[in-house]
């Protein structure tokens, strides 16, 4: 699915085309799917907190995320579809072929790109949500705290597929970075969620 | 950036009267993306007949400036020529009939729509301090995270989308008027 098929898709056709038995929508899809739904609940809080100063901008940078984020649903889809065929091939070969092995590599790193960025984009959101939180109509604290965990589970998951993707558990700078997106979303949400339990 | 790059329209097109060469060039570096994207945009035209536009837009535009009665509207100005021959070079290739701004599609429309909304927007951000101006461009249209701007600018990453905020804030104001 390209990045507009996520804007124009019924809720619950992309269900099931998560769902189904096939390649992607998959787990990088569904993580930044996740980061976008945060991030509009972010909007959603700002723009019912007229009191707030800077809900407009909070908004419109929420709104700029999430747009990011489902640009990044299309494109890790489109990246994974590519290295699930290319591992299947690997898998089949009777062969080692290091040309072969090289493309599979290839592949499977620009899998763990689009992740990477859904990572960095649920951080972000988080620190929306943490803003909208200390600052909200006191009724909509939930819904940021809400959007913060969301995000949090979205950094987590691409996290996780950066780490899977690129098979490495060390000192990569690529699998620091998603890291440390993971553990600031976490820490914000963390945050928001015992001061608004 | 030249020295002229920060004057309004109206000094520039002063200084063009007088015939300030360099002037000339801010004129021209300003506009001639906004007549491109009308042309190519707006009404589609393909590449070497957007180029005769672009040269003809500009002559009209240095022959005759002195035409223009409010220096202040040299924007709108430079669009209703850049319309205008569009339509012409749509004419002459036989797409259009009549060389009429209604026989434009609604896509066609919404994208010059689209185009001057963007030029407005470019205008307003030029009037920003620079760090507003840089914070909104790192963020809106260099796509970067809070993290990596709050690195690259050395600002607690905290308060960075606070300051996008009300840098919005202040862009909004300085569009106000013109809506």
């Amino acid at each position: 699915m390209a990045a507009d098929d996520y804007l124009d898709v019924r809720v619950r056709e992309l269900l099931d085309r998560i769902s189904a038995d096939g390649l992607a929508p998959g787990g990088g899809s569904a993580s930044a799917l996740t980061v976008a739904f945060a991030a509009r609940l972010v909007a959603m809080v700002a723009r019912c907190s007229p009191e707030w100063e800077v809900a407009a901008g909070v908004a419109a940078q929420a709104n700029a995320i999430s747009d990011r984020a489902v640009g990044l649903a299309g494109a890790d889809g489109l990246a994974w579809e590519a290295a699930l065929l290319a591992l299947r091939d690997a898998e089949t070969a009777e062969d080692e072929d290091a040309r072969r092995s090289f493309a599979l590599e290839q592949k499977l790193e620009a899998a763990a790109s689009a992740p990477l960025e859904i990572a960095s984009l649920g951080a972000d959101v988080a620190a929306l949500a943490a803003e909208a939180g200390d600052s909200c109509e006191a009724t909509y604290r939930a819904d940021a705290a809400a959007a913060a965990a969301l995000a949090a589970g979205g950094a987590a998951a691409a996290a996780h597929l950066v780490r899977v993707n690129l098979g490495v558990h060390g000192s990569d700078p690529r699998l620091e970075r998603a890291l440390a997106s993971e553990q600031t979303a976490r820490d914000l949400a963390d945050r928001l969620l015992e001061s608004t339990g | 950036m030249s020295r002229h790059s920060a004057l309004s329209d109206a000094e520039l097109v002063r200084l063009c009267r007088a015939d300030d060469a360099d002037a000339w060039s801010e004129l021209v570096e300003r506009y001639s993306r906004y007549v491109y994207a009308i042309a190519v945009r707006g009404f589609r035209l393909a590449d070497e007949d957007a180029e005769d536009v672009f040269q003809d837009v500009f002559t009209r535009v240095y022959t005759r400036l002195d035409t223009l009665r409010d220096d202040a509207s040299l924007r709108p100005w430079i669009a209703q020529l850049t319309r205008r021959r569009c339509l012409d070079a749509l004419a002459s290739k036989g797409r259009e009939t009549a060389a009429d701004e209604d026989a434009l599609t609604l896509e066609e429309s919404e994208d010059l729509a689209e185009i001057e909304e963007a030029f407005a927007v470019r205008e307003a951000l030029a009037g920003l301090s620079d760090t507003c101006q840089d914070i909104l461009d790192r963020f809106f249209a260099q796509d970067q995270s809070y993290k990596t701007i709050s690195d690259e600018l050395e600002i607690p990453s905290g308060t960075i989308a606070s300051r996008i905020a009300r840098c919005l804030g202040r862009l909004k104001d300085a569009m106000e008027p013109r809506s």
